[in-house]
């Protein structure tokens, strides 16, 4: 048994080190997807009362609430409703939505680009100001931006990002008529390009419809504004303590000491101080996910956000359902992702 | 004391948090005194009147004076955060004593458990949870708390994981006292502090997470006066250049987390023996 254990070391030793990383990684996946679509099936048996009239709605017949029932296996034991829902669930069934009568994975689905699109925007936008932020006042350290960031760092952890959004909207749209209606990603008289990716910017460019490029880049404005000036001061100050340290350290005093120039240090440090930024930029990601609920609602932006606050207006639990499952899945993946990133960044890491 | 009070003189921000404290104490105890309307009462004859000498504040579409229902709302909104941060405080530390104390499987466990509730997006999980569970004032805080309690038991552990293997630690050990006695009256006191610099700030969390929920409408409901649901209220209101229903009550909302974040490093700079010495 030891000889066999020892030998599978020596053959997982044999795997080059980048797969290790993301085997290991992979594998460590599906209990956590499985833990996921407990808590997903849980919430839904929380519920008092019965869950296939809550599933169903309240304008079910009895018969198809019998008939329901006997899908959602819910005369078995609790265990057996689990693998059940999990079956299904790896099938692509999460049941349909109440509100909107469409499986839930057509709607999540459907949706799923509008919310990428408008975080993926977000994150860019609050890396650039965040660690820009952060480099120029670690760097002119009490400087005017230094001073200024502190009072911004210490303002965007109060601010709620749904009340920015409501003043951006009052000063741009209302006051100063720069911005676009806060209704939807594109104008009701532009028609949304065909799909490829998804990303509305993205497709126009590539059906060169310029016109659609503009309607829709203005209407991501607002909300990713609104994302990136809550989200980026927690990610300036935290890659200002990591620069810092590293800006102080020995190696760089030791670069200066060799006289290489200021421009070239900083981008030493900036390197050196990346694996954290990588795992604070992961956990954005997810933090931008729920902060999108809030926007999407504000701006009419038809994403998974939306969805989800319908859903919970309108008591749609098999959506809601889907919509904790997927999002949850979705985060997963980014930490899973991001550990594996962090781990090929960093050599000195065992695996 | 005059530690204290040499503290606050030297910091502004300590100042200034303080005083917005006190604020916010004076609206919760003297709110009747302080208002000139009825917080729940709607008046459609005043609907949506701009901010004025009768009506500081301007009035909602119901026609409800904001400035009235601001402070009101100051209860519900600091009743439902502190409710919550105590809760998950009280079940947090001593769990986070627990599995830092005992290294065995249950301990590997109860984290594992941890990092999986940590991995959900909060708002989605509490949005999810108050919506299955109702409505409720008291859901939104038990929601609150459930999400918290890790974070107080993840601190408190960190500190006992170094804090049990110190010589003062084995002393009591060699005199006899039992595993509870040195968790609770030897251990406990020293790992507390990063714990209590954190309930401050989750505070102002619970205060912003709170505001949320309502604000899409998972939490609080109308006609209750809650920040978040005043903000909600106005949102619709915003693009036609009405900005008083909104702007109030979502000031409201940063003071009142900008005074528990100022508070918070207050706290955590006074807990400092280093920074104590530099004063």
């Amino acid at each position: 048994m030891t000889v066999a254990v020892a030998n599978l070391g020596v053959y997982w030793r044999a795997i080059p080190r980048p797969l290790r990383i993301i085997t290991s990684r992979l594998l460590m996946l599906v209990p956590q997807m499985f833990g996921v679509m407990m808590v997903t099936f849980l919430l839904v048996r929380m519920l008092p009362g019965d869950p296939a009239l809550l599933l169903l709605g309240n304008m079910a017949t009895p018969d198809t609430i019998a008939a329901f029932r006997e899908k959602l296996g819910l005369n078995l034991s609790l265990w057996e409703q689990f693998v059940h829902y999990v079956g299904n669930a790896l099938h692509g069934d999460l049941g349909v939505s109440i509100f909107t009568s469409n499986p839930v994975v057509t709607d999540l689905l459907e949706r799923a680009p509008a919310t990428l699109e408008l975080i993926t925007y977000a994150m860019l936008l609050t890396i650039l100001i965040g660690v820009t932020l952060a480099i120029i006042s670690v760097v002119r350290a009490g400087g005017v931006v230094d001073i200024g960031s502190r009072v911004y760092g210490l303002a965007a952890g109060a601010i709620p990002d749904f009340w920015v959004g409501l003043l951006l909207i009052y000063f741009f749209f209302y006051i100063l008529g720069w911005a676009p209606a806060p209704f939807g990603r594109i104008d009701t008289f532009v028609s949304p390009p065909d799909t490829v990716t998804g990303f509305y910017t993205i497709d126009s460019l590539i059906a060169g419809d310029l016109n659609a490029f503009v309607s829709s880049l203005g209407r991501l404005t607002l909300p990713v504004l609104t994302l990136a000036i809550v989200n980026a001061g927690a990610l300036m100050k935290m890659t200002k303590t990591t620069f810092a340290d590293i800006y102080r350290s020995d190696f760089i005093r030791h670069a200066r000491a060799s006289g290489l120039s200021e421009g070239t240090i900083r981008r030493i440090a900036l390197r050196n101080s990346l694996p954290p930024i990588i795992t604070l930029v992961g956990f954005m990601f997810g933090f931008l996910l729920g902060a999108a609920v809030l926007v999407e609602t504000i701006f009419a932006w038809g994403g998974l956000g939306q969805y989800a606050v319908q859903s919970v207006v309108n008591s749609d639990y098999p959506a809601l359902q889907g919509f904790v499952l997927v999002a949850a899945a979705f985060i997963l993946i980014v930490y899973t992702v991001v550990d594996i990133l962090y781990e090929l960044a960093d050599p000195r890491i065992r695996v | 004391m005059t530690r204290f009070i040499r503290y606050v003189s030297r910091h502004p921000g300590a100042m200034v948090g303080l005083t917005l404290l006190a604020l916010q104490i004076a609206s919760i105890l003297f709110a009747p005194w302080l208002t000139f309307y009825s917080p729940e009462e709607a008046d459609p004859l005043m609907s949506l009147q701009p901010p004025s000498a009768a009506h500081w504040f301007g009035t909602d579409v119901s026609g409800m004076d904001i400035y009235t229902r601001i402070v009101y709302a100051t209860r519900i909104n600091l009743l439902i955060s502190i409710v919550a941060v105590a809760f998950a405080f009280v079940v947090g530390v001593p769990i986070g004593l627990l599995i830092g104390f005992y290294r065995n499987w249950m301990s590997a466990l109860v984290m594992r458990v941890f990092d999986f509730i940590q991995s959900f997006p909060v708002f989605v999980l509490g949005m999810a949870l108050v919506s299955v569970m109702g409505q409720e004032i008291w859901n939104v805080a038990i929601v609150l708390a459930v999400l918290f309690i890790p974070m107080f038991a993840r601190l408190i552990r960190a500190e006992v994981l170094s804090l049990r293997e110190r010589p003062y630690v084995s002393a009591a050990r060699c005199s006899g006292a039992t595993d509870g006695s040195i968790m609770f009256r030897h251990i406990l006191p020293n790992a507390l502090t990063p714990a209590i610099v954190q309930v401050s700030i989750s505070i102002g969390l619970a205060i912003l997470l709170t505001a949320g929920l309502s604000f899409v409408g998972a939490g609080v409901r109308m006609p209750t006066p809650e920040w978040g649901l005043m903000v909600s209220t106005g949102a619709q209101q915003m693009i036609l250049g009405v900005w008083w229903v909104a702007l109030f009550p979502g000031l409201a909302i940063v003071i009142s987390v900008l005074s528990f974040a100022l508070l918070g490093d207050m706290v955590k700079d006074l807990s400092d023996p280093t920074t104590r010495e530099r004063l």
